[in-house]
């Protein structure tokens, strides 16, 4: 089984929306206003992105990461290419091999940045005069990017989200985050990353339905160069954030032992 | 638990002076007395006819711990029997079974009266408030839609807002059976309905008027009030409940008293 990690989540998660589809329909099924429509009503997601105020594209809405990126934030780039240092291909390797037994996100821990955009659930962007706030669905989470011009601290706390400015270029919303712990995983797989990493992100709405993030891993504690990722989303029309509370009946330690390791 | 509050007050006093530099960032647009002092008597800002309820907000720490310090004098919580004697219950084993410690959200009303701040954004759609309490946040819907009527049972349960005047009104359903209205571990049942009426005062002043309407758990409604501080110049820190989570081995250390123990 080479990636078991992706199988019991998905089973998981698969099972528990399939289960409690039919009792939340009514609720959930909310339509979202100023939602460009076809002459059916259906939403219509190639329309052109919506602007603010200030001209520059309006970036809220309820987005679901593409799931191709989700596991492996490098599924996407050629098999070898991500320049690990030798210890964080050591490290990756174990994580890997043993099913991922020390994510921190089993212990309920948020998957921080950029995890959190590489998972199967949605998130809500929220744009803001000065300030982009996204709401996770993931361990009903968030994360605030400050957007009036400042830049980023000298001496962060370590966090798992880090610290987030942002600032437009043209059309494109670029996110600078630092200030990480050293205890982050990059993705659900395990690629490490030390508190010297430094993610950026490009936000590029194409359209009404569809956005693009450009990730730059930048961490020279675990990684030889920088190296890029793009994680496309698509727009989640009528319909709503759930409740996702991880320590609410977690099994994650009951199943992990099971699974045998390999 | 005191202890317990005393070790969180602790950490994060610590933190304070490594967290400096980068925790006092000014707040933009708040008015200031002449020496660039935030001055939080100042009137409450207004926009499209409204007050402004958005800002970073802290609970008067009064009601943090025990709700019914708000309740009117003469006043009691109308406990149907049950719900009594299961509050006295969690009072008197030092909250074992309390959901937060497992890192559970406190849910409504309770991330009210909470010692952590939390941040109000105001959408033309919804407002959303953002804890510092276990690193979570809700959604309130203020689109004029209705409390639906068969939610998915949950902790925050489903919140939708209007305004009366200058009066955010609140109310929400739909919540689970687990919950408790506050840290001393009043019950509530899935009957709950909840109505917080938001009132600012001033700048720097909010009161939240919460009424609990649970006929499972109470004989009648009731209510308090909580009051809100502005916090200027200073953000929401990432609270990681999970990370390193102590309550399991300090709680089995503390006494066991019958009967209940003393309020905290």
């Amino acid at each position: 089984m080479k990636r078991p990690m992706t199988h019991i989540r998905l089973a998981l998660v698969i099972g528990c929306l399939a289960s409690a589809a039919p009792v939340m329909a009514q609720w959930l099924k909310q339509p979202t206003a100023g939602v460009p429509r076809t002459p059916d009503g259906k939403p219509n997601l190639s329309a052109p992105a919506p602007r603010m105020a200030d001209g520059k594209p309006d970036l809220s809405g309820l987005w679901q990461p593409a799931a191709i990126l989700i596991g492996d934030l490098a599924a996407n780039l050629p098999k070898g290419s991500v320049p690990f240092q030798p210890w964080a291909e050591k490290l990756y390797n174990e994580r890997r091999a043993n099913e991922s037994r020390d994510d921190p996100t089993a212990n309920c821990i948020v998957g921080g940045v950029p995890r959190s955009d590489a998972v199967p659930y949605p998130f809500k962007v929220l744009h803001e005069k000065d300030l982009v706030v996204i709401l996770y669905e993931a361990v009903h989470s968030y994360r605030q990017i400050f957007a009036d011009g400042r830049t980023l601290p000298e001496d962060m706390n370590p966090s798992w989200f880090g610290y987030s400015v942002g600032r437009w270029d043209k059309d494109t919303f670029i996110v600078e985050t630092a200030g990480f712990n050293d205890r982050g995983w990059l993705d659900n797989f395990g690629k490490p990353a030390t508190d010297k990493l430094r993610v950026t992100e490009k936000f590029v709405r194409k359209d009404f339905g569809h956005m693009d993030i450009l990730i730059t891993i930048d961490d020279p504690g675990a990684y030889t160069k920088p190296w890029d990722v793009t994680l496309p989303l698509i727009l989640r029309p009528d319909t709503e954030l759930l409740e996702y509370i991880c320590n609410e009946n977690n099994k994650y330690f009951d199943i992990i032992p099971k699974a045998g390791t390999k | 638990m005191k202890g317990l509050r005393f070790l969180i007050v602790a950490v994060v006093a610590m933190n304070t002076s490594i967290a400096a530099q980068w925790l006092k960032y000014p707040t933009a647009g708040i008015p200031r007395t002449p020496d660039g002092k935030p001055d939080l008597s100042a009137p409450t800002p207004r926009a499209n006819g409204r007050p402004v309820l958005a800002g970073l907000w802290r609970p008067a720490p009064g009601l943090v711990g025990d709700m019914t310090r708000g309740l009117k004098a003469g006043e009691t919580v109308p406990f149907q029997p049950w719900a009594e004697t299961l509050f006295k219950e969690r009072r008197a084993n030092n909250s074992r079974d309390d959901p937060t410690a497992k890192c559970i959200v406190g849910g409504v009303p309770r991330s009210d009266f909470v010692g952590y701040p939390f941040k109000i954004l105001e959408r033309a759609e919804m407002v959303v408030i953002l804890y510092e309490a276990v690193h979570s946040y809700r959604q309130i819907f203020t689109d004029g839609r209705t409390l639906p009527k068969d939610p998915n049972p949950n902790w925050f349960g489903y919140s939708v807002g209007r305004w009366e005047g200058d009066v955010l009104v609140v109310e929400s359903s739909g919540f689970n059976d687990n919950v408790w209205l506050d840290n001393a571990g009043r019950p509530a049942t899935e009957m709950l309905k909840v109505t917080e009426r938001f009132v600012r005062k001033n700048f720097g002043q909010m009161d939240i008027e919460v009424t609990i309407d649970d006929p499972k758990a109470y004989t009648k409604p009731w209510s308090v009030t909580q009051q809100l501080a502005f916090q200027p110049d200073t953000e929401l820190l990432e609270y990681m409940c999970n990370e390193n989570n102590k309550y399991f081995e300090i709680i089995p250390k503390l006494p066991v008293s019958e009967g209940g123990s003393q309020r905290q």
